[in-house]
């Protein structure tokens, strides 16, 4: 029987193959939703689907998109906002 | 507004998004070379939003006469400094001169640890010697009768003599 605190689904269990040769169970943070663009809400590319410490050991230029907005817009969200600007 | 040389723009895709920079040349219908605030290069036309505003600019014109031209549109540039070379400095063969003057100052650094040093191994050296000096002795006087008793023997061969000759110096050990 799992510890009581394992026993609520708030973590996820991951099937580990241990070097003893056995499969071990293992109890793992699940991973957080998708980055989404900030006004129109798809699904950002290139910002990894990752947890926060995962993300702190990843380098800046692998965390989201450089170029302006990288990481809050999408690409067709960020031209069309800098394209407004410039009519205005 | 049409896409010529000298029409001013604002790239809207990449990392020089909203950057400001001239057309200096057309390429074909589809692509234009840029310089200015972003970097210089070709761009699709469709990565870039045309202004009202053109300058006069040659064709091909030099990334400094760009900059003079936006300068007096109040545009800052893009300045890059160009790498200066630097040589590693090669690794030389010391002259002999210097090995003598390194090795001197080897030996005058070795002469202040010194003293300390002997002082130490002197009281170590006191205590260990008495102790080796007698382990040692009584090892050498085994290692030497032996030794001596071989030679002995290898020169007298008969195996009786042998025998008789440590017998002999046992009791001698005895009586003294």
């Amino acid at each position: 029987m799992p510890a009581p605190r394992l026993r609520s689904r708030s973590l996820r269990k991951v099937f580990r193959k241990v070097p003893g040769n056995r499969v071990s169970l293992q109890y793992k943070r699940r991973k957080h939703k998708a980055a989404r663009c900030g006004s129109c809400g798809n699904v950002l590319h290139g910002a990894p689907r990752a947890l926060p410490f995962q993300m702190k050991s990843l380098p800046k230029t692998k965390r989201r998109p450089e170029r302006p907005y990288g990481g809050v817009l999408c690409s067709r969200c960020m031209r069309q906002e800098i394209v407004n600007k410039i009519r205005q | 507004m049409t896409i010529e040389i000298g029409r001013l723009c604002i790239k809207i895709a990449g990392r020089d998004a909203g950057k400001k920079a001239v057309i200096i040349d057309v390429l074909d219908d589809k692509f234009v070379v840029l310089d200015g605030q972003t970097r210089r290069r070709k761009v699709n036309v469709f990565h870039i939003e045309p202004l009202n505003q053109v300058i006069k600019i040659e064709k091909n014109a030099s990334h400094g006469d760009v900059a003079n031209a936006l300068k007096e549109l109040g545009i800052e540039t893009r300045q890059t400094k160009p790498k200066q070379k630097t040589e590693r400095p090669k690794p030389k063969r010391k002259t002999p001169e210097q090995l003598r003057v390194q090795k001197e100052e080897k030996r005058k650094l070795r002469d202040i640890f010194r003293p300390k040093k002997k002082e130490e191994k002197i009281g170590e050296k006191k205590e260990s010697t008495l102790e080796a000096k007698a382990g040692l002795m009584e090892e050498k006087k085994e290692e030497i009768n032996p030794s001596e008793a071989e030679i002995k023997e290898k020169k007298a061969k008969p195996a009786e003599k042998k025998e008789e000759k440590p017998k002999a110096k046992k009791a001698v050990g005895e009586k003294e």
